[in-house]
Parts: C-alpha cells; structure tokens; sequence
C-alpha cells in the first residue's frame, strides 16, 4: 500500500476515537483512546472491536463483532444467515444496545475497526480479538447445523 | 493546549451504548407505572357491572390491558435497579431491600392477575417506599 493510498484512508473516517459509555467494559472503559483502521473494504475476523454507524441513529457506536458474513445467528426467534453483514454485540452482558436491538449491520455502516489504545498509558496496548463474552451473546450464535433442520 | 496533545486528542467519540444511560437510575418510571396501575383499577371499577355498552366492553379491554402492561413495567424497573443499582453497602443500611423487592414483584403479579383496589394501592405505596430506599442512598 503506497504512502498516498495510506493518506487518502485516514481523511475518509476519523482514526482516532474516544470510548463513551460502558457496555464494552472491561475491554473498553470509558473515556479511553483508540486508533482506528479507517474504512476497511470488508468486516474484520470474528472477535474484532468495530466502529459502526447504528442503524437508525446513525451516531457511532463500538461494538464486538460476533458473526459476520456467512455466519448464522439467532436473531429474536429465527436463524438468519448473514449477508455481507455482521452482527455485533456488546461485551457487557444483558445491558448492550447492539444487534439483539437493530439487527445485522451492513457493510456500509462500518466506519473502521478498533486495533490501538493509546490512552490511558497504563493500557497503552493492541486490542486483543476475543470472542463476544456474554453468555447470551454465545447463545445468540448459532451453530450452522441449526439452520439445516 | 500544546501541539502534542492537541495532535492526540481523539476526534470523535464512539459509544458502547447500554440500555440504561450508564450509572443513572431512576425510580420515578416504577411510581408512574404503580400510579397508572391503581388509576385503571379506578376506571374498571366505574364501567357499569351490568348490560355493558360496546364502549363499555371496549374500554374494560383496553383498562386491563394498560393494567397489566404497567405491572409489568413495575417489574421490570424495580428489577433493573436491585440488581444493577443496589451494592453491598446499601444492603447494609436497609437488609430488607431483598425482601421488599420480592414482595413488591409478588405485587406486580397479583395486580395482573386481579382487579383489586386494594392491591393497587399496596403496590403503589411499596414502589413508593422503595423509591424512598433509593433517593435516601443518593444522598
């Protein structure tokens, strides 16, 4: 990737962010740092920390990506094999605003993926991927032998 | 602000959204919901007991069916804040917040199963009292 190509990237979205609010702690606390990747073509693996525009308020949310394209997830009541979406959940238990709200997410709202804190520095570090920890975000994913009954 | 923390300072802010604002807990939803619970108990006790009218029928359907969902939206806020507002130090200072909980949830049901006036008003008064609970740790 040329230096130019580089440049054009980080003016298409903001790469440095702040975290408000608390449904991705511990991994995120509020009030940290983090550098983005700006505008990726795709959704990152499973297990990423992702920027998205939320459906409906389009204000920018930071979420787990749980499944993505391919997956299949329970979502309410019925398995849906996701598209070039990803479904996204909240670190934080039940109290997560996130795709058990507004549904998969497509591909263009994503915004960037979160890889950096760089502040505070006692957590100065890469944001490790990580599997969507809550229990029901487990249960939310499927398994794809679900689907085929 | 000097260059360097001005060049740090992230742009934007992103919000790992929760469905209850973070740390910010209100008891007031669980009064109104325990005040609209004993107000249709009011209302049903006021359609005509006999050779009810269609509007009759159609309002006593609606009042029953505003009743139970506010029981059950009491239910749901006095769960929420014992459970995610509610420490160990509070429990200290009032040992009965388990106790008034449960009764309060026992309440909610018995107010959904049953058109009772009585019940209505011990409801409110516990949702009250456990508002009391609440603000008095605020202080």
């Amino acid at each position: 990737m040329s230096i130019a190509d580089t440049w054009r990237r980080l003016r298409r979205g903001p790469w440095r962010v702040a975290v408000a609010e608390e449904s991705m702690t511990p991994a995120l606390e509020p009030g940290d740092w983090l550098l983005l990747d700006p505008a990726p073509r795709r959704w990152p693996r499973r297990g990423s920390v992702v920027v998205v525009r939320q459906p409906g308020t389009g204000q920018l949310a930071i979420k787990r990506l749980a499944a993505g394209p391919g997956d299949v997830v329970l979502a309410g009541t019925e398995y849906v094999k996701l598209g070039d979406e990803a479904w996204l959940l909240g670190d934080g238990g039940g109290h997560s605003v996130d795709s058990r709200h507004y549904g998969p997410v497509p591909l263009d709202a994503l915004v960037g993926r979160a890889w950096f804190r760089y502040w505070p520095p006692r957590r100065i570090g890469l944001i490790p991927r990580r599997r969507a920890s809550s229990a029901r975000a487990r249960a939310s994913i499927a398994s794809k032998g679900k689907l085929r009954k | 602000m000097s260059l360097v923390t001005h060049w740090l300072k992230p742009t934007t802010t992103v919000y790992a959204h929760c469905d209850v604002p973070c740390g910010i807990y209100d008891p007031h939803q669980a009064e109104l919901a325990a005040r609209t619970v004993a107000r249709m108990v009011e209302l049903l006790g006021q359609l005509p007991k006999e050779n009810p009218t269609e509007a009759d029928r159609q309002k006593f359907v609606r009042c029953v069916a505003v009743k139970e969902q506010h029981a059950e939206i009491v239910k749901h806020e006095i769960q929420v804040i014992w459970s995610d507002y509610f420490k160990p130090e509070h429990l200290e200072r009032y040992p009965d917040i388990h106790d008034r909980t449960w009764k309060i949830l026992k309440l909610a049901s018995k107010n959904k199963q049953n058109i009772d006036a009585q019940a209505a008003a011990e409801l409110e008064a516990a949702v009250k009292e456990f508002a009391d609970i609440f603000w008095s740790t605020k202080k």
